[in-house]
């Protein structure tokens, strides 16, 4: 029967079809498009990958179908590299339709030789047992793959996605039990059902396990604390695959490290967050222009110092355009009420010249749901993001004339300051491994040259911080450690590293090493 | 004044995301000749293309299928001709297709295909063309070999061969892809908005391909003259780009289904009209 023969057979056939790939026949994945679009019950099996330039182009076809008609097309002989793979676990590698999508992340491109992406905390067990079994695979771990400082993708290594435990639950009185891979824009819409939220960052598609296993500075963390603080119960993959819960009353010591270095100590499958009442808030998004950005931001920390806990503003700029800086200030104020709104944005709104302003009054989960979805084809990020990060006690003179020679200099495309003070603070430092809870600000600057970013940072930058919010730095030389962690956190952390952790499986995402 | 006397054709030039099968559908129903999709893989808010094509074509029954144009650098000969073919087949004879050289080089690279220089990449599409006719061509059973700078093809068998003769349609503006248009080209494939001159631009342009195709032994009129419309189309306009320029075959951006029916419905009628009435 030749080619044409059994696709015109297939078009009307229930059963599954097997395509092959024969001299002079038909092109098997022109077939397998047409097939998949005549007949819509019907599942095909491919002779190979998509004939194509690249994997890269072969992935894409194969997404795109996948978009367009569901996962109906298989490549029969693209067997697995690993002949150990547990059976029950989703895998995707190199040409498995899905893959390409997760390859990479929101901001760095990357081909893992291996994905799997397990559904319950057994199949999270199985996965770290065939990572333990492959020492020579580096091990990466994602949720909602906006990790910046974590390699939640790499270069032929091992992934382990976890964002099919997305589930979301009221526990009552306020607890809500949610997985590593919902969104904090699927966590804001379903709490606003309660008349309840739950501080995460600036950002609704970021996924809540990478978030909550490190900090958390959002629009509502002056007013709840960090996304951390919030956290009641947390359950835990260990590296050999023990499963446990942490909390104040169980694991003890777990629990303190989880929150701000969680990606040491294992795969979190769920946490249990206490929420708060929040209905209304005052949304604002304004850009001003400045002719001199110094000035500016000093005007900027002077009235985010005197800000009371209901209102947080965060400011960004890029470099300056024939002497002009264009800076955006988006923020929230934990209240419904117009008045109070507009007496509490004025001072930001007057620190620059105001270009243009948006002010809502909204929901917060209305706030978290401007962030896009992430469609079937996935995050597409490419090379290696340059990012850089510091902790800023105090918003000085001599710290805003740096930052005006920073952005300068060239080097960097995106300057941030997250306003922080507030309930932040009201945690002592030993109380998590996130110890650093008396900044005024955090500090984030992206570029796109790694030496050229860190040569400027260092020289202008480093010296005005005291420490570092490690989800967004990049800089992979061994002092940062010192600056996430302060001596006698990294202390702890180091013993609880050897207990846990004993041959450093989870080394992707600021590493405890031992001191070499 | 050039007329070169093809039937008008009128189509749709439609970004190839979720929507686009919709929209093919729309203008197949609408009774359109015509619908294409850009090629640019590496924008990943784009569905790949061919596949796109091929998903399209099974949805539609009346209405030819193009890329608008398919990236070369991307899409190597052997893998397009037997992938077209093979489309042209299953459709029934409605595959087109529109080839292009490649713009975007970083792009390119970056979905693994090679960065070429301009002049490369119009070498490269002179090489690729013949193979593609080679493969379709089932009239020997010789086997085809191709050794050149672009593209190897070592004892590779013909076929499938298409159901119709498959048009290749050349996005060309510059003075050596024109010639190798109207050398090599079925069909002639700018955009209006990327004319120096807008209109005013096809005279020059089309005499170039006019004596490129001469020099070649070919008749001026073996390349038909098809332009993508960006900004809108009006009959007077598109009757005076058929009978003043040649055009024959107007393609409209848009993504929007009631504009797809109206191109249909009231502006190819209107065009004809009044095409046929200066043709005579």
């Amino acid at each position: 029967m030749s080619t044409e023969q059994k696709v015109r057979e297939a078009e009307t056939a229930p059963g599954p079809v097997v395509l092959t790939d024969e001299d002079g026949g038909l092109d098997p994945w022109t077939a397998a498009v047409w097939l998949a679009a005549r007949n819509d019950n019907l599942r095909i099996t491919l002779p190979g990958a998509p004939a194509a330039v690249s994997s890269d182009m072969a992935d894409k076809a194969m997404d795109t179908l996948t978009a367009l008609a569901g996962p109906r097309v298989s490549t029969g002989d693209n067997p697995s590299r690993f002949d150990d793979l547990p059976a029950s676990l989703v895998k995707f590698e190199p040409g498995d339709p899905g893959y390409r999508g997760r390859s990479s992340t929101y901001m760095r491109g990357g081909r893992p030789a291996l994905i799997l992406r397990p559904r319950t905390p057994d199949e999270v067990a199985e996965a770290l047992a065939f990572a333990r079994r492959h020492p020579e695979l580096q091990l990466g771990l994602r949720s909602g793959g906006h990790g910046i400082s974590g390699r939640s993708t790499n270069n032929g290594g091992l992934i382990i996605d976890v964002g099919a435990m997305n589930d979301i639950e009221m526990l009552g009185n306020g607890l809500v039990r949610v997985g590593p891979g919902a969104t904090w824009k699927q966590v804001a819409a379903f709490l606003d059902k309660y008349d309840l939220a739950l501080g995460s960052g600036d950002y609704g598609g970021v996924g809540v396990g990478g978030l909550a296993t490190a900090g958390g500075i959002g629009f509502l963390s002056r007013e709840q604390g960090l996304t951390i603080d919030r956290l009641r119960a947390v359950e835990l993959v260990l590296a050999d695959g023990t499963q446990v819960r942490a909390s104040a009353e169980e694991n003890q010591d777990l629990f303190w490290a989880v929150r701000g270095a969680g990606a040491n100590f294992g795969v979190a499958t769920a946490f249990e967050f206490e929420a708060e009442e929040v209905t209304e808030v005052g949304w604002a998004q304004f850009v001003l222009v400045s002719h001199d950005v110094a000035e500016s931001l000093k005007a900027y920390g002077d009235v985010a110092r005197e800000a009371p806990r209901d209102t947080t503003v965060f400011w960004l700029t890029g470099p300056p355009r024939q002497g002009q800086s264009v800076i955006q200030m988006y923020g929230m104020v934990d209240s419904g009420d117009a008045d109070t709104i507009i007496e509490r944005l004025t001072p930001f709104a007057t620190t620059a010249l105001l270009a243009q302003q948006q002010v809502v009054v909204a929901r917060y989960a209305d706030v978290m749901a401007q962030a896009g979805d992430v469609g079937p084809e996935g995050h597409h990020g490419r090379g290696e993001p340059v990012a850089r990060s510091g902790f800023l006690p105090e918003l000085t003179d001599a710290f805003a004339r740096d930052v005006a020679e920073l952005l300068r200099s060239g080097q960097v495309f995106f300057f941030q300051l997250r306003h922080m003070g507030g309930a932040i603070a009201d945690v002592p430092a030993h109380a998590t491994a996130l110890a650093h809870r008396t900044p005024e600000f955090s500090v984030t600057a992206i570029g796109a040259d790694r030496r050229g970013m860190d040569e400027v940072w260092d020289r202008l930058m480093a010296k005005h911080f005291d420490g570092l919010y490690l989800s967004f730095e990049t800089d992979q030389r061994p002092e940062r450690l010192h600056d996430a962690f302060p001596a006698a956190t990294l202390a702890r952390l180091r013993e609880l590293k050897r207990r846990y952790d004993p041959t450093t499986l989870f080394r992707d995402n600021f590493a405890i090493v031992e001191e070499s | 004044m050039t007329d070169y006397g093809h039937d008008l054709m009128f189509g749709t030039f439609v970004t190839p995301n979720a929507g686009a099968v919709d929209l093919a559908v729309t203008a197949d129903r609408a009774g359109l000749d015509l619908v294409t999709f850009q090629d640019h893989p590496y924008q990943p808010a784009f569905l790949d293309t061919w596949t796109l094509m091929a998903y399209a074509a099974a949805r539609t029954e009346r209405i030819r299928i193009s890329g608008n144009v398919l990236n070369l650098p991307l899409r190597p000969p052997a893998v397009l001709a037997r992938a077209a073919a093979s489309l042209d087949v299953l459709s029934g004879g409605r595959i087109e297709l529109g080839l292009g050289a490649g713009a975007f080089p970083d792009g390119v690279a970056a979905m693994g295909g090679r960065k070429l220089t301009p002049a490369q990449g119009i070498a490269a599409l002179s090489e690729a063309i013949p193979i593609i006719r080679d493969l379709w061509n089932t009239g020997t059973r010789e086997r085809v070999d191709h050794r050149g700078e672009f593209y190897q093809v070592s004892g590779a068998k013909r076929g499938p061969a298409p159901a119709h003769d498959i048009g290749i349609w050349i996005g060309a503006y510059k003075p050596k892809m024109l010639a190798l248009t109207g050398r090599l080209g079925d069909g002639w494939l700018p955009s209006l908005s990327y004319l120096p001159n807008g209109a005013a631009s096809l005279t020059d342009l089309n005499a170039r391909i006019d004596e490129a195709a001469t020099d070649a032994g070919r008749e001026p009129s073996s390349v038909r003259r098809l332009l993508n419309l960006m900004d809108g189309a009006e009959p007077e306009q598109l009757a005076d780009l058929a009978l003043t320029y040649g055009i024959s075959g107007f393609i409209l951006a848009t993504d929007d289904a009631a504009t797809t029916e109206r191109l249909a419905a009231e502006i190819a009628p209107a065009v004809r009209d009044l095409v046929k009435r200066e043709r005579g």
